[in-house]
């Protein structure tokens, strides 16, 4: 059966004709942050590519805290190509999180998180938690003292959060510590809880992109900007960015493919220099700031409520912007994405290099 | 001499416990055979996205074209004589 009766079967019994036309109607405007719009692609591209190396992993690795280890030793080791769908997988994770923040921080620069794309926004910022938590959840799996020390660390700070803290913690670890339960645990996250909610979040955004259609930074809404059909030009331009994104992500899959290190020991002592992820790093780092004890109250608690208090206003942030949702300049908000800009940029540097 | 001696024993002390150490995992293959097919497959695989790209450059640039002439759109439906 050739392509074109092929065609013709779905056609004689399904009618895309309505997807077609929608998709030949559908535009994207050019301006100057459209560069956003492909970082959006990108992301979505690069989830999908997790996806699967996700499941071929997953068919060689056995979450218990005395197998975890070994069969990522085997997977990389002894199957064929193991070490490459591993090392792809890695970078993927790296790479869309890279984006994600590329993303986000664009968002908050040509503000398009303005009246009435809020909640485009919201579920954003929603997914960036979520794919941060998925990063956590993978690290783990990996299941060496590095990952084991990284997640002690990470699930620690949840601690300090009041009222909730003691009980967010035990169901992240299932236990008072990182053990062999939150091996457990975090496989569930990672390879259920967390790709099931991501889907619903990633079609969430996506249906409300298309529901209010793609922004523009409000210097150029008035000017009526040019836009270009998204089938078949903008697609066609998403294609090759994806390409050459495949390429980046299986360049650095092959030269720097991420390090195995020893079997994780919940009982032993923390290892000297540890450093968590580095999109954990800027909190690391803020964290690293504060002395132990300010004004008698404990000053990892006061960095922790800081912390949260800072994402949790940056969230909420497109209910404030009453300017911008009016369509005037609102060179203050700008200055305040700047700032936070370049304070988790500065920091992740610093945490980096310390 | 004396000093040269107690000064090997130290130094056998204190790096004989990195025998007993773990050796380190590697993480890509390391037979030459191996590397060099996966360096010469990347290198094919650049080249096949490349050419893809160029294949899909021109694409646009001839859709780009008919756009410009308008021969992309389609005719309305003639009206039909009574």
């Amino acid at each position: 059966m050739n392509f074109r009766r092929l065609k013709n079967w779905f056609t004689d019994r399904y009618d895309f004709s309505d997807l077609v036309k929608l998709a030949q109607s559908k535009t994207v405007p050019v301006h100057s942050g459209d560069f956003l719009y492909y970082t959006g692609g990108m992301i979505l591209f690069l989830i999908g590519l997790q996806f699967i190396t996700g499941m071929i992993l997953a068919f060689y690795y056995v979450p218990h805290p005395d197998f975890a280890h070994k069969s990522i030793v085997e997977i990389v080791t002894k199957l064929h190509l193991g070490w490459f769908f591993r090392s792809f997988h890695h970078w993927g994770a790296q790479l869309t999180l890279l984006f994600l923040f590329i993303h986000l921080f664009g968002t908050l620069l040509v503000k398009s998180y303005r009246k009435p794309r809020e909640f485009i926004w919201f579920t954003g910022f929603i997914l960036l938690g979520i794919l941060i938590f998925f990063g956590l959840s993978g690290y783990l799996l990996l299941w060496d003292e590095r990952a084991l020390a990284g997640v002690k660390v990470a699930t620690g700070g949840v601690k300090a959060l009041p009222l909730v803290g003691t009980f967010l913690m035990a169901f992240l670890r299932g236990g008072v510590d990182v053990t062999g339960e939150t091996l457990t645990r975090f496989y569930a996250f990672h390879v259920a809880v967390l790709p099931l909610v991501t889907l619903l979040l990633i079609g969430l955004h996506a249906l409300l992109v298309q529901y209010h259609g793609l922004s523009v930074p409000r210097r150029e809404e008035k000017n009526n900007p040019a836009s270009i059909p998204f089938f078949p030009n903008a697609f066609y331009h998403d294609l090759i960015v994806w390409l050459l994104l495949l390429g980046v992500t299986v360049t650095l899959a092959v030269f720097f493919p991420p390090e195995i290190g020893i079997k994780a020991d919940p009982l032993a002592p923390t290892p000297e220099n540890i450093k968590p992820e580095w999109y954990f790093l800027f909190v690391f780092q803020t964290l690293k700031l504060f002395p132990g004890e300010i004004l008698g109250l404990n000053g990892e608690v006061m960095a922790i409520l800081l912390i949260v208090t800072a994402m949790g206003l940056l969230f909420l942030l497109p209910l404030f912007d009453k300017k911008s949702s009016r369509g005037e300049a609102s060179p203050l908000f700008t200055w305040i994405s700047v700032g936070y800009i370049a304070y988790i940029v500065t920091m992740t540097i610093i945490g980096y290099l310390s | 001499m004396k000093k040269l001696f107690y000064t090997l024993i130290l130094l056998l002390l204190s790096i004989a416990p990195l025998w007993g150490a773990e050796g380190k995992i590697e993480v890509f293959p390391t037979a030459p055979y191996a590397r060099y097919i996966i360096y010469e497959s990347l290198a094919i695989f650049w080249l096949f996205i490349l050419s893809l790209v160029v294949i899909i450059k021109l694409k646009l640039r001839e859709i780009a074209r008919t756009q410009k002439l308008g021969i992309n759109r389609e005719d309305a439906p003639i009206p039909q004589l009574e």
